[in-house]
């Protein structure tokens, strides 16, 4: 509704929502809503869909700000923000699952969990900044990927508002659950197109003890793919990245390639996988151990590429890596062993040359029968760009389909996701 | 035949398959559909008018565009070794079977990847790739038979899937052939998705999404060593506190399975492979990982499990120790067989803390409905498998063994838990899912279901409860195989 200005906007939702709870975006939130709304309950949530879908309004999930604000073209006319939904609501150790409002960050899920030894193995980059709605929306992931899986393989629970304001739940809290369709599958990387996530349902699982880091470098990117598929050939690893070389530097200041590899276990499996991963890299490892170790994967984990003029994510088959990553020509971080891998392009290329590598990047993706994303890309060349791969017919009809079968009206963050959903 | 002057099927309509599939491909016997009456959920048997056995992609869109022309419903069946009544014909006169679409089409060690039609045996797909040190993780009890496209129907689990996950994280791409004939590619072989999680909303549909011809699916790494052991309780009690234990160390063992007094006899009887009769249960808990690290692993593996009360600990020596351990366990509910002329086994789901109050719960109801159950199941993930043991030529007790299924289900989600943890709800749970979900939450179940059967002709009249849809419940003929 383009033709309402921001007050008038702010105006109309206050007759669902309290004024105090209606305010004007702050800095990256611009991108993603012209308003933003703070629900505390899923009720009040219920209501604002209902008013967006009689008044024609569109909505975005706050929570996603900051992934929206790297790809939307222009906001939504409605942000919802679960600033208030943040609560832990059951959480068991010994069950080894924790339910939360999905307004509540990874980190701070994570901090608690600590507490009992356990944690939400998801590690996008910036988990304190990362709500569960939004791990769930994008389905983010991040180096553990290789050993947990992503976050498809640990929710198993999940409630969501979809159209007429509706209340869904699919899953529960048990961790192996076949009753229903699974509305959590639906859901995961959906990007807020089918419903306002409330509340995620997940497994949780043992931190690992004695946690290592290995650090080697490379001369060159290829030889550290090739070094890094070694490595996981033979052995099951907690996590295997591979950063090129301006990558490498910022992280270790030498300006080479490094694999980084990570493992836990007892004293026994992480020194039996301290020997292999030396033996598998054929290199001198530099090997961190304790709270060393723990920093440095953080800093590896949260990287976000800011100042880059375009990021985009290449998965191909892991074989097809190294080669595809050779054929893009860029800087690049890799979970090496899981075939995906961020590519960027620094600040200083201009709105063409941007378009060319993506269309490259794009072309050598395909060709690999892989896909390639954009997560990032400067506001300027946002329309001009792809952001989302097209799925083949009749994939793509289907789609479709679920998206008018869940979002009749149209209202759920229109217009940022595959082909145009 | 077993066309009658009510089915739709007629000679005109088998002529036309027989054209598509085959001659052989196309069985319209009544003699011979009754194989196809039932799947192991032998409580509700209904035959189809028609089976057809297409080989090929092509052979299953072509027959269902028929159908879609007919407007005739059908149902897909794999193997029928489902415990829930799956592939049960219900107002669907046609029957799809896959068992001649079994070849493995490609295996890429490379990336762990491993293209199967949908025909092919669960465990032909570990073997296909177990000299190279690979294996398929879900390993249901039926996995000597049942198919991947019934595994991926019902998203099947196994006692493995405590730590390797259960059919969907492990299913990566498939070729479905949507119920109007059109056939869709969803997913692929790369571990991102494009899109919508299509694959996600199609594993666990059970088969009311269209028929599923191909799959890609993920490999694991063969661990280094196992190390497995059997370790004997006096009592059920103590064996869930040992569970309990060795989840709250941290401890992810690749298995943690418990067999209770009665399927202990039974198991005992049919494969003699030394569990004490006068143990009141027994827990089979398998390590798995590097050679380096087991004894180390083991040893506190065990302090666990004798700190939980254990009677004895007695670790399987070498690989045939092992697998007689887990033939044990994966027969066992053929072994019930001895027991009781017949039996229905539930599949409910508590939060792994409700375990010990669960089983007392059980023992109530047997004592209420006076049938013996038996307790054979997945203890390290909740996942529980009463046996319900009657004998179908009484009336009164298949009419108390249904009752006493639904109460222990009930008492599953009154704990937290859920109906079904791999069985699915099929035909059998239909009248229990809304303790679970609400009016809406089915609803949308029904919409995303009609995303890719908007007709609601692939495997019409189930897991959804519809007023319509209510079996007719056949006299039971024969117990469920093994």
């Amino acid at each position: 509704m383009d033709h309402l200005d921001p007050s008038a906007l702010a105006q109309v939702l206050t007759a669902v929502i309290d004024g105090d709870r209606v305010h004007f975006p702050n800095g990256h939130e611009a991108c993603a809503g012209r308003v933003i709304v703070e629900p505390a309950n899923p009720r009040e949530i219920g209501e604002v869909v209902l008013k967006c879908e009689s008044d024609g309004l569109t909505l975005a999930p706050m929570g996603a700000a900051r992934t929206l604000a790297q790809i939307r073209r222009r906001p939504a006319d409605v942000g919802v923000s679960l600033a208030r939904m943040a609560r832990i609501v059951d959480y068991e150790p010994h069950d080894m699952t924790v339910v939360a409002e999905a307004g509540l960050t990874l980190g701070a899920l994570n901090t608690h969990t600590g507490l009992h030894g356990q944690r939400l193995p998801c590690d996008p980059a910036k988990p304190e900044l990362t709500t569960l709605g939004a791990l769930v929306g994008a389905a983010k992931s991040g180096p553990l990927r290789l050993s947990e899986g992503g976050v498809r393989d640990l929710l198993i629970g999940i409630r969501f508002i979809g159209h007429d304001g509706r209340l869904i739940h699919g899953g529960g809290r048990v961790v192996k659950n076949v009753a229903g369709y699974d509305l959590m599958k639906v859901m995961t990387g959906a990007f807020g197109t089918l419903g306002i996530i409330t509340e995620t349902t997940f497994k949780v699982r043992p931190l690992p003890e004695n946690y290592s880091l290995a650090i080697t470098s490379f001369d060159d990117a290829a030889d550290a793919l090739m070094a890094a598929r070694r490595a996981e050939e033979t052995a099951s690893l907690g996590h295997l990245e591979v950063l090129s070389p301006s990558l490498g530097d910022e992280f270790a200041r030498t300006g080479r390639s490094l694999v980084l590899t990570g493992f836990g276990g007892s004293r026994t499996e992480a020194d039996y996988y301290r020997a292999h991963v030396s033996n598998a890299l054929r290199r001198n490892t530099h090997m961190l151990t304790g709270e060393d170790a723990i920093a440095n994967y953080q800093r590896l984990r949260d990287f976000d590429f800011a100042g880059a003029a375009a990021v985009a994510q290449l998965a191909v088959l892991p074989a097809d890596l190294p080669h595809c990553l050779n054929a893009c020509a860029a800087e690049f971080r890799a979970h090496a062993a899981s075939g995906i891998a961020q590519i960027f392009l620094a600040s200083d290329h201009s709105n063409d040359e941007i378009c060319e590598a993506v269309r490259r990047w794009r072309e050598i993706a395909h060709q690999a029968h892989g896909y390639l994303r954009v997560l990032a890309a400067r506001p300027d060349v946002r329309a001009k760009l792809e952001m989302f791969d097209r799925p083949p017919e009749p994939a793509m009809r289907l789609m479709r389909r679920l998206k008018a079968a869940f979002d009749p009206k149209g209202i759920f963050n229109p217009g940022c996701f595959v082909a145009g959903i | 035949m077993a066309t009658d002057s009510h089915s739709p099927v007629d000679s005109r309509l088998i002529a036309e398959l027989r054209e598509i599939v085959g001659v052989d491909g196309v069985t319209s016997r009544a003699t011979e559909l009754k194989v196809y009456e039932c799947d192991g959920w032998t409580i509700e048997k209904a035959a189809p008018d028609l089976l057809v056995r297409p080989r090929t992609t092509a052979e299953v869109s072509a027959v269902l565009k028929l159908l879609h022309r007919r407007e005739l419903a059908f149902v897909p069946r794999g193997a029928g070794t489902g415990l829930s009544g799956g592939c049960l014909p219900l107002k669907a006169p046609v029957m799809i079977c896959t068992s001649r679409m079994n070849r493995v089409l490609a295996v890429d060690l490379a990336n762990r990847r491993i293209e199967v039609e949908s025909g092919v045996v669960n465990l032909h797909v570990t073997n296909a790739v177990k000299a190279h040190g690979y294996f398929y993780a879900p390993d249901p009890s039926s996995q000597v038979a049942c198919t991947i496209g019934g595994n991926i129907a019902e998203n099947s689990g196994g006692p493995h899937t405590l730590k390797y996950g259960v059919t969907t994280n492990h299913v990566l791409g498939l070729e479905l052939v949507l119920p109007d004939g059109e056939v869709a590619e969803l997913g692929s072989p790369v571990d991102e998705r494009c899109g919508y999680d299509l694959v996600g909303a199609l594993v666990g549909a059970e088969g009311t999404a269209g028929i599923v011809t191909r799959a890609t699916l993920r490999l694991m790494r063969e661990p280094e060593a196992h190390r497995t052991l059997l370790a004997v309780f006096d009592d059920v009690e103590g064996a869930t506190r040992a569970v309990s234990a060795i989840i709250a160390a941290g401890i992810i063992p690749g298995a943690i399975e418990m067999m209770d007094q009665l399927i202990i006899h039974a198991v005992e009887a049919a494969f003699h492979v030394g569990l004490p009769q006068d143990a009141g249960a027994v827990l089979i808990v398998e390590l798995d990982g590097i050679s380096a690290a087991m004894d180390e692993q083991g040893q506190r593996l065990s302090e666990l499990i004798l700190g939980a009360a254990a009677r004895t600990i007695r670790v399987a020596r070498d690989e045939n120790e092992r697998a007689a351990l887990w033939k044990a366990r994966k027969r066992a509910f053929g072994a019930v067989g001895r027991l009781a002329p017949n039996y229905a086994t539930q599949d409910g789901v508590v939060p792994r803390t409700r375990l010990p109050d669960i089983l007392r719960e059980i023992s109530a109801i047997s004592r209420r409905y006076q049938l013996r159950i038996g307790n054979v199941f997945h203890a390290g993930d909740g996942n529980i498998h009463p046996i319900v043991l009657y004998d179908e030529r009484d009336p009164s007790q298949v009419r108390r063994a249904i009752e006493a299924g639904r109460d222990i289900l009930k008492a599953c989600v009154e704990m937290g838990g859920s109906l079904t943890g791999e069985h699915g709800i099929g035909v059998e749970k239909m009248a229990e899912m809304p303790l679970i979900f609400s009016p809406d939450d089915l609803m949308v179940m029904a919409e995303l279901r009609r995303v890719f059967d908007p007709d609601e002709r692939s495997n019409p009249n189930k897991v959804i409860p519809t007023p319509g849809g209510c079996v007719e419940v056949a006299t039971p003929r024969r117990q469920a195989p093994l």
